[in-house]
């Protein structure tokens, strides 16, 4: 049965992650972007890396992706743009990520009903992974921070450019 | 960690502290001046304690990192190559507008990364490493904020880096789900202690090999070098050519001493294929070529050709430590000749124009208008052509004599056709410097000081090495552990 139950949030990814490459319109690729995210929690979940899947929709599905639908929003001012935008989220466009997050959230009700469903055996839990964080893992943690400012710094740097640029577009 | 585990990581503390407070004094105090000493007085900490931390056995920092000589080595080289740049960078980013004081911040985190994969003794530590090196690179290359060369040169290199980093984290799952461990010394072992799925094991490591190719841009994935190394800013693409590269080699080659990679058929088959084809290739490829900047970038191409013999021996040799004792004396001439080469380009390059000194033209008559320039050029170009007494012919020397001792004939006979091409494009800068004439309209800077200063130095190294080369050798037979003559 976990199998099957891999195969279902697998091909979900796979079908939305090809959806996300194609749509013209950056919303609906963020949407099913999303989507796609939550069906790779799922299999995490599936993995015995609860931990992992709750940081995937926290982190990935929630914070960035929020972050980035935010942005492309906000991008577009003006009266109509707004037309534009309600023509965009009108409500067929939520029919096909609904289907696609229903199946997952019953297939999380269902794991979550019954025996933890596994395809490893093992669950590694929030615990255990904080300790190899802190122990083993510390210097790849640092490190990952440096990841982290380099990347920082950087997009600071480029997106300056544009900063200026809009600047005396406006004033 | 223990205390003995702070000792040892120290040169890796000094530089990521030194970003930190590097980052605090930009955001307080915004000076050029003050970034390039600091980028400086932090790398030659780092250099120091790097050289203290020399004699202590190799110590392995909870399975992630290794410090051993061989690490100290590619250190000592990455940290050089970092001074030299922030020197070159700082005449280079006079008069052009935008803030550079990021620049050197991002300098020093670049180099932090590559420290970390000449350490690295886990799969994550190599994907961190590298990945901090990569990111900072797509930044110094597009640092430029006029003209759209850069920009495009850094979108090319952030798309298909990116992909070949992702080729190389999914070979390492496979690895992973093929063996069960992520750590190298484990892998060495896991053909006995762990059942292995060779389907996986091979798949991952075509995968891994396929992104480190890229990474080191040998053949049949060379094809951004040319572009990218054209579009950067000169100093950068002298750190590209050298730290860059460097870092991933350095990775490969303890892979492959550590590990049995280069038993499995199919990757000691690709690796000769890539030697081979780079070698012609990169050759080939500069003969026609009438920018400097890409001219050097197709010979760079050919040189991690070479450096390949080197690695492929370490299988083949009975003491793989002589092939890493041949691979990093190349590797150490390399880094000179290189930084030299760019670094001429990049104290000609003026502000005032878009691109850089980079076309063949702007060297005509540059015997005669600056001498000094091209002395250094010449010096650089003779030593990758491999001309005696200079440090050039010793690396290839070392590296033609591995091969001979290995029996890698058709390496060697390619190494001697590829160098044979090589002249002639060497030559034509060469001769194109000493033609009278020029100033077409092309209006260089007048070189700094500190950029001439540290030319001068590698110059000298060039030549010193070339004709005295033992207190090199010597070195690098101390830290890798080859004891006696």
């Amino acid at each position: 049965m976990e199998v099957v139950l891999f195969y279902i949030a697998a091909s979900i990814a796979l079908i939305t992650s090809i959806l996300v490459i194609t749509r013209t319109t950056a919303s609906h690729a963020l949407i099913y972007l999303i989507v796609s995210l939550l069906a790779i929690a799922v299999i995490f979940y599936l993995l015995g890396a609860p931990f992992a899947a709750a940081l995937e929709v926290v982190i990935y599905a929630g914070a960035i992706m929020v972050l980035f639908l935010f942005v492309v929003m906000m991008l577009n001012l003006g009266p109509s743009q707004v037309a534009q935008e309600r023509r965009w989220l009108e409500p067929r466009m939520w029919v096909g990520p609904s289907i696609l997050t229903l199946i997952l959230f019953f297939e999380m009700v269902y794991i979550l009903a019954g025996t933890p469903a596994l395809t490893s055996g093992v669950a590694v839990s929030a615990k255990e992974v904080g300790e190899r964080l802190f122990t083993t893992y510390l210097l790849g943690v640092e490190l990952a921070g440096f990841l982290l400012l380099a990347a920082l710094v950087g997009s600071y740097h480029l997106g300056r450019r544009y900063m200026r640029a809009r600047r005396e577009e406006i004033g | 960690m223990s205390r003995q585990d702070f000792f040892v990581l120290a040169p890796y503390l000094a530089i990521a502290g030194g970003v930190v407070l590097m980052l605090l004094l930009v955001s307080f105090w915004r000076s050029v001046r003050v970034m390039v000493t600091m980028t400086v007085l932090v790398m030659l900490v780092t250099l120091g304690l790097v050289v203290a931390n020399i004699d202590n056995p190799p110590h392995l920092v909870s399975g992630f990192l290794l410090i051993d000589g061989y690490a100290a080595l590619f250190n000592i080289m990455f940290v050089i190559a970092a001074i030299v740049t922030a020197l070159l960078a700082y005449g280079y980013m006079r008069g052009r507008s935008g803030e550079p004081e990021e620049f050197y911040l991002l300098l020093v985190v670049a180099t932090l990364g590559a420290m970390t994969m000449a350490a690295a003794h886990h799969f994550a530590a190599v994907l961190l490493g590298l990945e901090i090196l990569s990111i900072s690179l797509y930044v110094l290359i597009g640092y430029s904020e006029e003209g759209h060369p850069p920009l495009e040169a850094a979108l090319k290199y952030l798309v298909l880096s990116g992909v070949a980093s992702t080729t190389m984290l999914f070979g390492m799952a496979l690895i992973y789900n093929a063996t069960g461990t992520l750590v190298f010394s484990e892998l060495g072992q896991s053909e006995f202690s762990l059942p292995r799925d060779e389907l996986y094991y091979v798949a991952g490591h075509g995968l891994l090999f396929a992104g480190i190719a890229f990474k080191l841009s040998l053949v049949p994935f060379h094809m951004w070098t040319p572009d990218v190394y054209q579009g950067a800013p000169a100093p950068v693409t002298g750190y590209l050519a050298t730290v860059s590269k460097g870092a991933v080699f350095a990775f490969v080659l303890r892979y492959a001493l550590i590990t049995d990679v280069l038993e499995i058929p199919v990757v000691s088959t690709v690796l000769l294929m890539f030697a081979v084809l780079s070698m012609l290739g990169g050759n080939l490829l500069a003969l026609m070529q009438n920018n400097v900047k890409r001219l050097l970038a197709y010979s760079s191409i050919a040189h991690i050709g070479y450096l390949l013999i080197g690695l492929l021996a370490v299988a083949v040799l009975a003491d793989g430590l002589i092939a890493v004792e041949a691979s990093l004396i190349y590797l150490a001439g390399y880094f000179l000749m290189t930084l030299a080469a760019f670094g001429v380009v990049s104290v000609l390059s003026s502000a005032s124009e878009e691109v850089d000194a980079e076309h063949i033209d702007a060297f005509v008559g540059l015997f005669w208008r600056k001498p000094l320039c091209a002395v250094i050029m010449t010096t650089a170009l003779l030593s990758l052509t491999g001309i005696p007494l200079t440090v050039g012919f010793v690396a290839k020397f070392y590296m033609l004599a591995t091969g001979a001792e290995g029996g890698m004939w058709l390496l060697l006979w390619t190494l001697v056709i590829g160098s044979a091409i090589a002249v002639y494009y060497y030559m034509r800068v060469i001769f194109t410097m000493v033609r009278p004439g020029g100033d077409a309209g092309y209006a260089h800077s007048s070189p700094r000081v500190e950029g001439m200063a540290v030319l001068v130095v590698i110059g000298i190294s060039l030549i010193g090495f070339g004709v005295y080369p033992s207190p090199l050798i010597d070195f690098v037979r101390s830290l890798i552990g080859i004891t006696g003559g």
